[in-house]
């Protein structure tokens, strides 16, 4: 493994340096930039030093409130339901015996082939007041009255985590499958032969072969949704009824550039959603890497 | 075709030692087989001939030039890898034709020289093709048709037969033999397998642990094994180790107990002068020495039998002993459980001393 | 419990699964052949706007002028991406040292920012080098991805060593194996590369929007976001917009679909 090292750690270095340095103008130069302009107050690009003032505001605003708590509504509720359906459709996708696999697979995975943008359209349209959903359900007789999906705010929220649903499980769902996919037929068989019930099966092979998987697909979905906008400014653009789906992005976008801009604030709101992922991860590992311990 | 020349070549990993102080000696033309068991350090040796590693310490010549510091393709050397490294992407005759584009070759010497190389090993109908479309034999040839294209001074083949059912690779070892004497070409050959060693070299280099054990022709290292090691490696079955206690130093030689075996006492002529009464020794007969009309002689209980046909494995034992193994052609008739006396010629018996070196 | 039920039960879920999760596809087409008011009120059946919808959205966009700029981000940001990631994941794999480890776990845990904390210094950035409303600044940040570099290196533990010991004794340099051996072997990562890029970028949304002002630079994806944010939004011009901007990834999915999942799965080992 170790070659002739100085010549060829620089030319490692030569191919490194384009993702490098594009990075480090890109991407670690910013952080730091809004790291620093976290600490600034004032409108537009009249900045002062403000020390803790913007997070101080942070304690005052009940937007940013109410906004974290959106996001974290979201979060706890998409999440966990959007993960078990993939879950189980993969599981259920397993069973090579299944007919017509093959197209199960392709029409669940479908969603995730749209722009985020030309789903929130579709969604905002078959959830209108009289739209196709609504006649669906009132034919169906499962309400008399039509949900006032776009126009309440519980129910706002429950379209955006359907939405979120619709978009992601399938994607999930393919990771799942994979990792189904790689555990050894043989040992499904050497349990059988051992006469192990089908759920102790699942539960003693199955999920400890899932655990890491799941760990990625949770973490990354977390840090999706933590940093939802798209769907969100699509759907509901100014925040949804009585600011109902405002999002932590949503409202850094309207901060920065709709409203007069306040950039310092809108970089301490930022980075909420930076210490948010970084503890949710942080936990997430911590956690299964307890659970892989015994 | 140049000779290569190994001076106190020493390797490290960082605190870790791999190569411990290697020097060796390698004539033009010479086929020599680096062999020992995994973790031995052969295949690393290798890949610093190759210029693949590099040589912490100590120096490399390759026809007499110093070549620690020279790119792998400017060494003047060829290598055919265990699993063939064969450009998945090219054709046959494209891999082989691929180093010289990179030398800087005209192109129709390309073509002749591929050609040339193909001609010998018979690849015609196959050049065309993908490696993937070719079997693990094909594939072995093309690439060592790679290596000869580059005309190199000194080939260097790094398990080339271990990918390949055990027909195959006898099969290959006829043709590499046939190849080495028809291109009068410098090999320096690696494998953990003893058979492909004593089969195919004019030299074995037995290596165990980072050192050379011992340099010496296939017999030679047979017959006269410098070690326990390398009298333990060479050989299948492997030798008979037996413990023996010194019982008698005289200026002539020494007598040999076997605690194991009813005390058989063993002479040995040597003009060692370290051994002294008391001293633990071991004692080598091999397998195949056994015979008919040995003076020493152990009676012993049939465990178990195998047989292959042309000659049967007997493991028998007193009980009290090691297991000793026998090769013999007239084993059929015994079944386990018999008793069955195995003789062997008192000059046929190794004598190594407790730190497991020869007694000569 | 009972296998027969159980097998009922399975292709019940699977069922619903499926339909749910293709009829918005079956509504955008439908709806691409209405007239707003009817998609609104849940018409489930196609009309006859088809042929309107379509005049009326040609003449609130300049379609052809949106179809190459999404085309044109889309297809440069791809080169650029696959060059430089590609690059780097198999250097940070082949050409190792502890820095460099070091580095690279410094670039995973990037991953986790999320871009709304960078988007303003970067807008600030754009209008310090007068970048802002051109393609460049919309390329020029995506073109390192932290994903695609991590990808690739993923990828690259499958690249045999020793076809990189042949090539060194070949007396190939390293930029010629990296060139001539390691991207004609790895096409297929780069085939599912390239689809997961070039959709990222098509469908790219926020930055866009926040950095292309005018018409002559706008994507697709922001005319359809526009298209529905206006007072009145007509759906059945958005329909249509919709689908002309899903129509180059639907079909990327079915005709390549197996290097499109291989795609999201090679970043799973």
């Amino acid at each position: 493994m170790a070659q002739a090292p100085g010549k060829t750690t620089l030319t490692g270095w030569l191919f490194k340096g384009p993702a490098l340095t594009l990075l480090a103008f890109f991407m670690v130069y910013p952080i730091l930039s809004s790291l620093w302009m976290s600490l600034q107050v004032g409108k537009g690009m009249n900045f002062s030093f403000g020390g803790f003032a913007n997070m101080w505001r942070l304690t005052q605003d009940a937007v940013f409130q109410q906004a974290l708590l959106n996001t974290l509504t979201l979060l706890v509720v998409q999440v966990p339901i959007m993960i078990s359906l993939a879950l189980l459709m993969a599981v259920a996708l397993n069973d090579p015996s299944l007919k017509g696999r093959a197209l199960f697979r392709t029409a669940i995975f479908l969603p995730c082939v749209t722009s985020l943008v030309a789903y929130s359209v579709l969604f905002k349209s078959m959830f209108a007041f009289d739209g196709v959903v609504n006649r669906f359900l009132e034919a169906l007789h499962i309400v008399d009255q039509p949900i006032p999906w776009l126009s309440d705010a519980f129910w706002a929220k429950t379209l955006i985590i359907l939405a979120i649903t619709w978009r992601w499980t399938g994607y999930n769902m393919i990771f799942f499958l994979a990792a189904l996919q790689n555990i050894e037929p043989s040992i499904y068989e050497a349990a059988r032969i051992d006469g192990i019930p089908r759920w102790a099966q699942f539960q003693k092979i199955t999920l400890p072969a899932l655990i890491p998987v799941v760990l990625f697909t949770t973490v990354t979905s977390t840090i999706g949704t933590l940093q939802l906008f798209d769907e969100v400014n699509t759907i509901t653009p100014l925040g949804g009824p009585s600011n109902s789906t405002l999002t932590l992005s949503l409202y850094i976008y309207q901060l920065s550039f709709k409203f007069m801009p306040s950039f310092g604030y809108a970089a301490t709101v930022s980075y909420v959603i930076v210490l948010l992922v970084m503890i949710l991860s942080f936990i997430q590992f911590v956690v299964a890497r307890e659970r892989r311990r015994p | 075709m140049s000779g290569l020349k190994l001076r106190n070549v020493r390797k490290s990993y960082g605190a870790v030692e791999v190569i411990k102080d290697v020097s060796l000696d390698i004539e033009p033309k010479e086929f020599v087989v680096f062999v020992g068991p995994s973790g031995c350090g052969k295949s690393t040796l290798l890949r610093m001939i190759a210029g693949l590693e590099e040589i912490t310490v100590g120096d490399l010549e390759i026809g007499g030039t110093r070549m620690n510091d020279v790119d792998p393709s400017k060494r003047g050397i060829a290598m055919v890898f265990q699993s063939y490294a064969l450009y998945p992407h090219l054709t046959v005759r494209e891999n082989m034709g691929f180093a010289l584009r990179f030398a800087g070759v005209a192109k129709d010497q390309i073509v002749k020289q591929v050609d040339d190389a193909a001609h010998t090993l018979a690849l015609g109908e196959l050049m065309d093709r993908l490696p993937r479309q070719l079997s693990g034999g094909q594939r072995q040839r093309v690439a060592i048709g790679r290596a000869i294209v580059r005309k190199p001074e000194v080939f260097l083949f790094d398990e080339p037969l271990s990918n390949l059912d055990a027909e195959l690779r006898v099969h290959m070892r006829i043709e590499l033999a046939r190849l080495h004497k028809s291109l009068a070409a410098t090999v320096v050959y690696v494998t953990h397998d003893q058979v492909e060693a004593m089969t195919l070299a004019d030299k074995i280099v037995v290596m165990n642990r980072g050192v050379i054990s011992q340099v010496g022709s296939p017999l030679d290292v047979y017959d006269n094994p410098d070690n326990v090691f390398v009298a333990g490696f060479i050989g299948s079955p492997k030798i008979n180790f037996l413990k023996g206690v010194v019982e008698r130093v005289s200026k002539t030689g020494v007598t040999v107990t076997l605690p194991g075996y009813s005390d058989a006492k063993i002479s040995f002529a040597t003009k060692s002068v370290l051994l002294a009464v008391g001293d633990a020794v071991t004692v080598g007969l091999r397998p195949q020495h056994f015979n008919t009309s040995g003076t020493l002689k152990f009676k012993l209980n049939v465990e178990l039998i195998e047989h292959l046909g042309g000659e049967s494995f007997v493991y028998a034992g007193n009980g009290s002993g090691d297991l000793i193994t026998v090769a013999t052609q007239l084993g059929r008739g015994l079944k386990a459980g018999e008793k069955f006396e195995a003789r062997i010629d008192l000059a046929k018996a190794l004598l190594f001393d407790q730190a497991g070196q020869r007694v000569r | 419990m009972n296998r027969r039920l159980h097998r009922i039960m399975v292709y019940t879920l699977l069922s619903i699964a499926a339909f749910v999760s293709v009829f918005p596809f079956l509504w955008l087409i439908l709806g691409a052949t209405n007239i707003s008011p009817d998609i609104l009120s849940g018409k489930a059946t196609p009309g006859h706007a088809l042929f309107d919808n379509i005049v009326k959205l040609t003449q609130q966009v300049d379609l052809v002028q949106l179809f190459y700029n999404s085309t044109k981000i889309a297809v440069i940001a791809t080169a650029l991406t696959l060059v430089v990631a590609s690059l780097s994941g198999y250097a940070f794999e082949i050409f190792r040292s502890k820095l460099s480890d070091r580095i690279f776990a410094g670039l995973l845990a990037m991953l986790s920012i999320p871009f709304a904390a960078l988007m303003i210094p970067l807008f600030i950035i754009m209008a310090k080098l007068h970048l802002i409303n051109t393609h460049t600044a919309i390329i020029i940040p995506t073109v390192a991805s932290i994903f695609m570099i991590f990808y690739f290196r993923q990828a690259t533990k499958s690249f045999p060593t020793e076809l990189r010991d042949a090539a060194r004794v070949d007396g190939l340099k390293e930029w010629q194996i990296f060139f001539y051996i390691y991207v004609p072997v790895m096409r297929s990562t780069y085939a599912a590369a390239t689809i997961i890029i070039f959709m990222a970028n098509w469908n790219n949304y926020l930055w866009p929007l926040i950095v292309l002002q005018t018409n002559e630079t706008k994507t697709l994806t922001l005319a359809v976001a526009s298209l529905l944010s206006a007072y009145v939004p007509d759906y059945g011009v958005v329909m249509v917009a919709t689908t002309l901007a899903t129509l180059p990834t639907l079909f990327i999915f079915f005709v390549l679909q197996k290097q499109f999942v291989q795609g999201l799965l090679g970043s799973l080992k």
